[in-house]
């Protein structure tokens, strides 16, 4: 019994290893963001919420390695990765512009557990996204979207500007489900017409938006460190319990 | 200077090579203010390795670095760790 009971530990989390992924399709999101559909013989799957390892080797040998969130569901038969392009940086370039259907790639995972969110986990869910923080928030919602839960789900997804909304179609799909609320700010310049939020997220927005301390809501924050740690400042001071905002913060911008 | 760190899901990768359990749900008391915190909530900050820093009082929690192509890990000032149910 005891052997069985250590293998059965070890067969739920195995080892980290590098993997080869393979670009099945690679989608414009948006000018600056692309998402790699990679095919992966030995994945294990993943919770909605956890990041991969993506290392990319030079012909010198020279290695570079980024953390990327997971966009897809658990349920998909493809692992999705939305890349946002860093204009200076060593990796994203490469991951935006260059990869094509058929090129590979290193990459480890899933890592993470803290910052994940499954169906049985419960609501209600507040997902507060800065910029392409939305990523693993995304996963959780098509992860909640394929199980056809109805826990009630409310995003705030702040962007600087239209160009730089992800998943904006996808989103209005999944909206008319029952309990899930999707509001957008944009902090820098909102689309022609719009009536709706135009700047930083603020106490009175995420009074507005709820749910309130007091229905006890799972809250997962991601997005650069100023935007999290300006998020949870608001939260905690609304009165939220500190243990129940998870948050993962990217930097000022990855690369 | 926020923008200067990220949290502990940024070094996850790195110390998964070292541990069985999950690291970003792995909590850490801090010997210096006693705030006990998952290592996903420490403060991450990246050069030639990585430290990871209480959130509470900011003390040195983790230092992760490469030496020569070891991989090199010191906790200091923990208590105890503790590894939730997984």
């Amino acid at each position: 019994m005891a052997r069985a009971a250590v293998l059965e530990r070890l067969s739920r989390r195995p080892p980290l290893r590098w993997h080869t992924a393979t670009v099945r399709d690679v989608v414009v999101e948006s000018p600056r963001a692309r998402t790699l559909v990679l095919d992966m013989p030995e994945w294990a799957g993943h919770r909605a919420g956890q990041h991969v390892d993506v290392r990319l080797t030079a012909e010198d040998g020279y290695q570079a390695q980024r953390s990327y969130s997971v966009a897809s569901a658990p349920e998909l038969d493809a692992l999705e990765l939305t890349i946002e392009l860093v204009a200076d940086g060593e990796v994203s370039p490469y991951l935006v512009h260059e990869l094509r259907p058929g090129d590979q790639l290193e990459l480890r995972g899933p890592i993470g557990g803290h910052f994940t969110w499954s169906v049985p986990d419960g609501g209600p869910l507040l997902l507060l996204a800065g910029g392409s923080g939305l990523v693993p928030l995304m996963s959780m919602l098509r992860h909640r979207a394929a199980r056809a839960s109805d826990v009630p789900a409310r995003l705030l997804a702040s962007v600087r500007s239209p160009e730089d909304r992800l998943y904006g179609a996808e989103l209005e799909t999944l909206e008319p489900r029952a309990g899930l609320h999707i509001a957008w700010t944009y902090t820098r310049s909102p689309p022609p017409g719009w009536d709706g939020w135009a700047r930083r997220v603020d106490a009175d927005m995420l009074a507005e938006l709820g749910p309130g301390p007091d229905e006890r809501p799972l809250i997962f924050v991601c997005g650069p460190t100023a935007f999290v740690e300006h998020v949870a400042t608001l939260l905690v001071d609304a009165g939220h319990d500190p243990g129940a905002i998870r948050a993962e913060r990217f930097g000022p911008t990855g690369g | 200077m926020t923008e200067l760190y990220t949290d502990g899901n940024d070094a996850a990768g790195l110390l998964a090579e070292f541990m069985a359990a999950d690291p970003t749900t792995t909590r850490r008391r801090c010997q210096s203010c006693h705030a006990e915190n998952p290592l996903a909530a420490h403060r991450a900050y990246r050069g030639a390795g990585v430290v990871l820093r209480c959130p509470a009082c900011g003390d040195v929690a983790v230092v992760i670095g490469d030496c020569e192509g070891e991989l090199v890990i010191e906790w200091r000032g923990a208590y105890r760790t503790r590894r939730p149910p997984q």
